[in-house]
């Protein structure tokens, strides 16, 4: 059996091809995508204003890396909470494919397609402002954003474990943004923040992430690209595993109580 | 070999809703049997616990005591097992992405039942022409009548080959036309020996598509019947509205063979009730007879058949 037909089996290619269709019938998941020229002007001009045009790839990055995250967290939800309102989750969970499987194919398919936010933000720069942000270390950064798309992917998992518990999981939605932007170093870089937040900030792989591809975006060597890239996936997988544990046993949780469907 | 689905002492229960509110049994030690090839009718009214057991059969819901398996395997226990094996249709516009077209729809849940991709393009053709969907197979679901869409959650069920069929409701707000055309596919699926469990509260449909009919009400099962005894039921229980009709032809009426109450329903209008095949034709007669031309007919609803025959027998069935 192939890798590819193996995929098919676990649903994992179901949940890519299903999410593929989605995006072709309509444009509500790529509403982070219209904020990405927005936060890119709003960045660039106070970067300019500050004369700091050593600041011009950070401003630059961190309106792709919000729209990479706030179409995660998006999809995480909706996956979820549309498919509960509209009868599919009960059917999906009656099919033999496991859930979680299915859930990650349709997120890894947003975050990847997410990536388009990079392009959109150092266009709007050279657009507007007539700025282009070298890239030096082009395949370190290609690569780290590839590793950083999956690594949302898994953390994106465990969100849509909150989701199928939690029926009002639009509050939760709505507020987990901030902080994961915060402690991810999106705005601004982790080095930057309160001593007692940084330990905090480790934890979270988005750190980990903006830090290596700011590296990616310097003239100087990368240090240390691989045990950092590593920290990325291994801290992307354990929201993966711990997404799927979690997501199994809401889902379980759920078969008992008797809350899996809509009321 | 076993049969297709087997269920003992089920029972379920659904916590408290809220303060003060006990829990509520939806499902209260139910037996059933469902041999292989038949098409079985699950009557009851809305709240009766149809849809309880066939979301523990879809293993969508645990059940709190009992055991209910498909083809000799476990729900609980060998779930997966179970799922690759029976399709679910549950009734309503519901369990569609609207946004795609019905050939998208049916490809995804092939997936999920790893359908094989080669395999699964020719069925889904076959299914779509099958349920009369193939003209509009690739438009969105979302300009789908009800009636469509309710067909099409058909094909969906049987998207995989699935032997053991569950559908609830699934003729839920068709027009007559569409409810007719879905009797003569479940008489089809009949045909090619799948094993269907259909839920429905309309006992015309019971009696027009079903082997066997098990009557459901409070979460207990009250009886199996032969659908030709739901079909004698339709017709002694109906009932006919006339007006105006005087105290002495109601008393006329009254002593008519197979007829039970006569009902005032206010200006001069009564409400005749039988309880025996046959009897609203003497009825009508009269009436037509006594020259009161303002006369309607009824068939009697599930409850008013329940009153009438698990009344009679004392829930002794």
């Amino acid at each position: 059996m192939t890798i590819a037909t193996r995929l098919w089996h676990t649903g994992f290619v179901a949940g890519v091809r299903l999410q593929l269709a989605i995006f072709r019938r309509g444009v509500d998941y790529f509403l982070a995508l219209v904020t990405v020229p927005l936060f890119t002007i709003a960045f660039l001009a106070i970067t300019r204003h500050a004369g700091r045009p050593d600041l011009t790839s950070y401003a630059v990055l961190a309106p792709a890396i919000v729209a990479v995250v706030g179409m995660a967290i998006l999809t995480s939800g909706e996956v979820v909470t549309d498919d509960r309102a509209h009868g599919r989750l009960e059917l999906a969970l009656a099919a033999p494919s496991p859930f979680p499987v299915i859930v990650l194919g349709r997120v890894v398919t947003v975050t990847i397609v997410s990536l388009v936010a990079v392009l959109e933000a150092w266009l709007v720069a050279w657009v507007v402002f007539g700025v282009t942000v070298p890239v030096p270390h082009v395949a370190a950064f290609i690569g780290t954003l590839a590793i950083t798309a999956l690594a949302m992917a898994g953390t994106a998992l465990l969100m849509s474990a909150v989701f199928v518990a939690a029926r009002s999981a639009r509050t939760f939605q709505n507020t987990i943004s901030y902080p994961l932007y915060l402690l991810g170093g999106a705005f601004v870089p982790v080095s930057l923040l309160p001593g007692f937040l940084q330990p905090l900030c480790r934890i979270v792989f988005l750190s980990w992430a903006t830090d290596l591809l700011r590296s990616c975006l310097s003239a100087r060597a990368v240090v240390n690209f691989w045990p950092r890239l590593g920290a990325i996936a291994a801290l992307g997988l354990i929201g993966f595993v711990t997404g799927c544990v979690v997501l199994v046993y809401v889902v379980n949780r759920a078969r008992a109580t008797g809350r899996v469907g809509h009321e | 070999m076993p049969p297709a689905v087997e269920i003992a002492g089920l029972t379920r229960v659904y916590p408290s809703a809220g303060k003060g509110a006990p829990p509520r049994t939806a499902l209260d030690g139910v037996d059933l049997v469902v041999d292989s090839g038949e098409v079985h009718g699950l009557l009851g009214p809305n709240g009766a616990g149809k849809t309880t057991l066939c979301k523990i059969l879809a293993t969508v819901l645990l059940p709190t005591a009992g055991v209910a398996r498909i083809d000799g395997l476990d729900v609980v226990s060998r779930a997966r097992e179970v799922r690759s094996r029976i399709g679910i249709v549950f009734g309503g516009e519901r369990g569609l992405y609207t946004r795609l077209t019905a050939r998208q729809n049916l490809g995804y849940w092939a997936a999920l039942y790893r359908v094989p991709r080669r395999a699964a393009i020719p069925r889904i053709a076959a299914l779509l022409d099958r349920v009369g969907l193939a003209d509009r197979a690739d438009q969105r679901v979302e300009t789908y009548s009800r009636g469509m869409k309710q067909r099409l959650h058909l094909a969906r069920g049987l998207v995989a080959d699935q032997r053991v069929l569950i559908l609830d409701e699934p003729t839920t707000g068709m027009d007559p036309v569409a409810a007719h055309d879905f009797r003569a596919l479940v008489g089809a699926l009949r045909a090619e020996g799948r094993t269907v469990l259909l839920t429905t509260h309309d006992m015309a449909e019971a009696e027009a598509i079903c082997d066997r009919v098990t009557m459901i009400d409070g979460g207990r099962l009250l009886g199996t019947e032969d659908p030709h005894t739901i079909g004698s039921w339709i017709s002694a229980f109906e009932r006919v509205d006339a007006q105006p009709v005087s105290a002495e032809l109601a008393a006329a009426l009254a002593t008519l063979d197979g007829v039970g109450e006569i009902e005032p329903i206010g200006d001069g209008a009564v409400r005749v009730h039988t309880t025996a095949e046959g009897a609203t034709h003497a009825v009508l007669r009269a009436l037509v007879d006594a020259g009161v031309s303002t006369i309607t007919t009824g068939r009697p609803s599930l409850e008013e058949v329940y009153l009438h025959v698990v009344g009679a027998r004392g829930l002794a069935v």
